[in-house]
């Protein structure tokens, strides 16, 4: 199994809308003033300005891929239908995770306390995105090197709690990412704190040239 | 080949480089676990085989295969003692395929880690892990060097400054960009090209990542900027997933049907990157190779950069205001800060003079007693991290200068240079070798020359030198040298010949505004009647406060009364978004107040306290006010969201609003003994033990209070005894339960069996991310999809 990779302080790009778009706003329907517009635009730099984004990455071999269960290098099992069918192709993968880190969540609280609950949410859906953008941030580093050795990253990844891969397997990413090292850490019911942290993994698959 | 050469090289036409070699060498059965390099050192026929092709194809430049033969990321196979060694073989094997018909280039590229602060590679150990690499290509016998594929400007400095400490070969800079025309570390082309041309590199350009299609635009962004050669080198197009496999799928005649158009972008030299093969060489060469060659612009642009953003600097542009607030003489906030390394104060005041209108950002760390070294090196980081602007590196040390040049990852200004001898022997060459640009400072040894001429003899003097140094105009500010006009005299009126002398010859310019009114009371008079001056004689820059709305004012009104702010559009974009720009002429139409209604129904949090108490003062009774106007309004609210034409910061805005209301009248109801919003039941609302997302729960909290619930909000991670105990102890109607996760939820039935156990005739409601109707009903409990969708169903349930 390769090391572990850390890396800290990454702005990734993302798309604002998407932060509107967990919002609930439909585009052509929902309408909101230029004070409204000023709103979300100050209150998402914020929430840039307060992300410490921290991610991490290691490459595990796959020894087997049956039928949805996922048996990796050292001997960990990933169960998941889904999962098995995503990594059909794939010999590696990689496991990733990124937080969006712990003060923006403090100020999310103090917003929610101080009757500011618009400001919390919309920095509540900057933070998730921002986190998101973390993993997007990871596969898109990855896949530059990768693409020259011929192989790519699946399109998709994966991550506990989807579909039928339980969030329980989310203690094999803590440990074999050791998230505590990102400042994360997980609840006895397979929570991570801080709250805006994600774990996923994805294949490593061939390019054909011909 | 020397780097004039190597120009002359690039004037006599299009030139041809090669394709894609790894994928090629894997097909010869180079094993996927392999270390590329050292297995082509061990296999030589089979490189040699795939280079020769590219020869016979039409390359005028090979890449060696040394794409991984960086110290550090040879180590990963356990070689990097034959770092050297391996470098030197895979030149030599490549020198061999070229046979005197093509140069080649030693190709360099990332070592796969990214470098502090964002990974665990220092800039040294990056610079001194390609100087191996660079040391065993020139023993090869390489022609010149190419950086490629590289995704971090700070990555790629370290590269090319590796290779500029060890010799004098032409290097040539690929890098990779996204959509959306910025590396994945977010550099734009422009920043990359003029910090990478003014560090040193023969051409520059992009290669890998997208397709011929996407490369056109990136090239037509560098041209206007470009004083170097361009060059592309895409893939054959985006690998797409075709019949369940991923491919390159773009095919030789596609791929080459691009080259007009990225010549036309302003490429130099093109060829291709994965998916490539010499059959698509060939083609090129035979495409591209009637084109003549792509003159480079003679730019007269001053242009400094950050990792992220581009700032050109010229007198016939808007004047460029340096904000001078990072620099710690006479701020003992600032001093006391930095004394403690405290950055998040240094982070603060680079982001309010960004957002005061800074085009770049002067850092100065002359704090006594610390060392100016660290501090400035930690300042410019600090200030990288939380701003994208350009920096102005204020120091008169050396030392701390390089330092701060050597890690910044952009082109930078370096204030200042003056004609003291020590000032050009020691900082001129500094300037030289980073590429930055400087401010010009019209002082000696002597001292502050009075008059205007004595200081352009100056200028004249330290501009001959910098020639030597391969500086030409554009890479300098002249510093018109401000003094006070307190002691009386002509200080003002020399600083503006100095100005006009620099503007008709051709100099850009730059004063230290504060200093002219130093010792007079109400200083901004004087500052802002002397830069009008000054924009008047063609100054192009000004260190000064930001946040001073009068010198703003005035930077945007001289920038059109000089033609500088194209149609007034920058005047008239920043003047139309003000509220109110000062002055009865520019007041915008006062605004009508809002009705109670209408302040719920557009969230005016700030406004309603002052609406309802108007409506008090006419003699309205709360309950009037209530009934009437708030109620309607927050069920307004409600439709509008449900119909999605409010999303959900709208509705919680108009929830506040209605809370501020109620808050307002709270005083008035207990007065009058009236009752407020007539209670519709009481709800014991909790996130589940084990839980601790609770903002979802919160909004419902908060939207059935405004909707006339009791709510007894018991928090997040609540034990279910609690919960029901809760409920009997309020009587509760309603029991609303929340949980995010498959591993929490459970606790959901447990708390509805208890309920029952104890003998509650209370209905539960619940709601998260994992949980839906079906297993809501399987315990008897309902299920709402948001939290308007609570206050519904909390209607609906009370009712039934």
């Amino acid at each position: 199994m390769e090391n572990i990779r850390v890396l800290k302080g990454i702005r990734p790009s993302y798309n604002k809308s998407l932060i509107l778009t967990r919002l609930g706003y439909k585009r052509g329907v929902t309408g909101f003033d230029e004070d409204f517009q000023r709103l979300l635009d100050s209150t998402i730099k914020r929430a840039e300005n307060l992300c410490s984004l921290a991610l991490a990455y290691r490459m595990v071999g796959i020894d087997e891929n049956d039928n949805g269960a996922v048996r990796l290098e050292d001997g960990t099992v990933l169960s998941g239908k889904a999962l098995s069918k995503m990594l059909s192709q794939s010999q590696k993968a990689v496991l990733m995770a990124s937080t969006a880190g712990s003060h923006i969540m403090e100020e999310i609280r103090t917003l929610m306390d101080s009757g500011k609950a618009s400001e919390a949410v919309i920095m509540d859906a900057a933070a998730s995105e921002i986190a998101d953008a973390g993993l997007d941030f990871l596969m898109g580093y990855i896949g530059t090197f990768l693409r020259r050795q011929g192989k790519a990253l699946t399109k998709h990844r994966f991550s506990p709690g989807y579909g039928d891969f339980n969030i329980e397997q989310q203690a094999h990413f803590a440990r074999l990412l050791d998230i505590k090292e990102l400042g994360i850490s997980m609840t006895d019911t397979c929570m991570l704190v801080p709250e805006k942290s994600v774990l996923a993994i994805a294949g490593i698959i061939e390019i054909k040239t011909d | 080949m020397t780097r004039q050469e190597f120009k002359d090289y690039f004037n006599k036409g299009i030139v041809i480089l090669d394709g894609a070699t790894g994928t090629q060498l894997y097909k010869s059965g180079m094993p996927v676990e392999a270390c590329p390099e050292k297995w082509a050192a061990e296999n030589p026929e089979a490189l040699i085989s795939v280079q020769k092709r590219y020869v016979e194809s039409g390359s005028d430049i090979l890449y060696t295969f040394t794409m991984g033969g960086n110290a550090i990321k040879l180590s990963e196979y356990g070689l990097k003692p034959q770092t050297r060694e391996l470098n030197k073989r895979l030149a030599e094997i490549t020198k061999n395929a070229a046979a005197g018909k093509a140069l080649v280039a030693g190709d360099i590229s990332s070592c796969g880690i990214l470098l502090e602060p964002y990974g665990e590679i220092g800039f040294e150990e990056s610079v001194e892990s390609y100087k191996e690499q660079v040391k065993g290509l020139f023993e090869g016998g390489v022609d010149l060097f190419v950086i490629e594929t590289m995704l971090d400007i700070q990555e790629t400095r370290a590269a090319l400054i590796a290779i500029r400490e060890l010799c004098d070969l032409p290097a040539m800079v690929t890098m990779t960009f996204e959509d959306g025309m910025r590396t994945l570390m977010g550099t734009d082309p422009v920043s990359a090209l003029v910090t990478l041309q003014s560090l040193g590199a023969d051409a520059v350009g992009c290669n890998c990542s997208s397709g011929p299609a996407e490369m056109v635009d990136i090239l037509k962004a560098m041209k206007p900027y470009a004083k170097v050669p361009l060059i592309a080198k895409p893939n054959a197009g985006k690998p797409r997933l075709v019949d369940g496999n991923t491919v390159f799928n773009m095919d030789s005649d596609a791929f080459c049907s691009y080259a007009e158009a990225l010549i036309g972008a302003g490429a130099n030299a093109l060829g291709g990157c994965c998916g490539t093969t010499p059959e698509y060489i060939k083609k090129l060469s035979e495409t591209a190779g009637s084109f003549p060659a792509q003159k480079p612009v003679n730019t007269t642009f001053a242009m400094v950069s950050s990792n992220r953003q581009t700032l050109v600097i010229h007198r016939d542009k808007p004047l460029t205001i340096i904000g001078e607030r990072l620099n710690p003489t006479g701020k003992k906030f600032l001093r006391e800060a930095l004394t403690q390394n405290n950055m998040d104060k240094v982070a603060q005041l680079a982001r309010e003079q960004m957002e005061a209108g800074a085009g770049l950002l002067d850092v100065n760390a002359g704090v006594p007693g610390l060392d100016e070294k660290t501090v400035l090196v930690n300042m410019v980081q600090a200030v990288l991290d939380s701003v994208p602007l350009p920096l102005c590196l204020d120091s008169s040390s050396p030392e701390a200068l390089e330092a701060a040049l050597r890690i910044y990852p952009g082109r930078a200004v370096i204030n200042s240079i003056s004609g003291e001898e020590v000032k050009m022997e020691k900082i001129l060459p500094l300037a030289a070798k980073y590429g930055a640009m400087f401010i010009l400072l019209p002082i000696d040894d002597k001292g502050v020359p009075v008059t205007a001429e004595e200081r352009i003899g100056v200028i004249k003097r330290v501009y001959d030198t910098a020639k030597s140094y391969g500086f030409s105009k554009e890479d300098i500010l002249v510093d018109g040298v401000v003094m006070t006009v307190a002691t009386g005299g002509q200080a003002a009126g020399e600083t503006l010949k100095v100005l006009s002398w620099c503007t008709d010859n051709g100099f850009n310019t730059v004063v230290g505004l504060s200093n002219v009114s130093f010792g007079l009371p109400a200083r901004e008079n004087i500052n802002a009647a002397f830069l009008a001056m000054a924009v008047a004689y063609g100054l192009s820059s000004a260190i000064l406060n930001p946040n001073s709305q009068q010198l703003m004012d005035i930077k945007r009104a001289s920038d059109v009364l000089k033609a500088r702010d194209s149609n007034a559009s920058e005047y008239i974009r920043y003047y139309s978004s003000q509220k109110s720009v000062g002055g009865q002429a520019s007041q915008p139409a006062k605004k009508v107040k809002p009705t109670a209604f209408e302040a719920v129904l557009n969230g005016m949090g700030d406004e309603i306290a002052d609406v309802v108490q108007a409506d008090l003062d006419k003699g309205l009774s709360p309950k009037a006010i209530i009934d009437n106007s708030l109620i309607p309004a927050i069920q307004k609210v409600g439709e509008l969201y449900e119909d999605k034409k409010y999303f959900l910061p709208q509705l919680i805005k108009g929830a506040e609003a209605m809370q501020k209301a109620m808050e307002e009248l709270g005083p008035y109801l207990q007065k009058e003994t009236e009752a407020g919003i007539e209670k519709k039941g009481t709800i014991v609302m909790a996130t589940v033990k084990g839980d601790i997302h609770d903002i979802g729960k919160n909004i419902v909290v908060l939207l059935l209070r405004n909707y006339g619930f009791e709510v007894i909000d018991l928090g997040k991670d609540v034990p279910a005894d609690r919960i029901i105990q809760a409920a009997k102890d309020n009587n509760a109607d309603i029991i609303g339960l929340s949980a995010l996760m498959t591993t929490t939820m459970t606790e959901m039935p447990k708390i509805a069996r208890m309920a029952a156990d104890a003998g509650l005739k209370v209905r539960i409601m619940v709601g998260g991310a994992v949980l839906d109707n079906e297993y809501a009903r399987s315990f008897g409990a309902h299920y709402s999809k948001d939290a308007y969708s609570a206050v519904r169903l909390a209607e609906s349930l009370l009712k039934s």
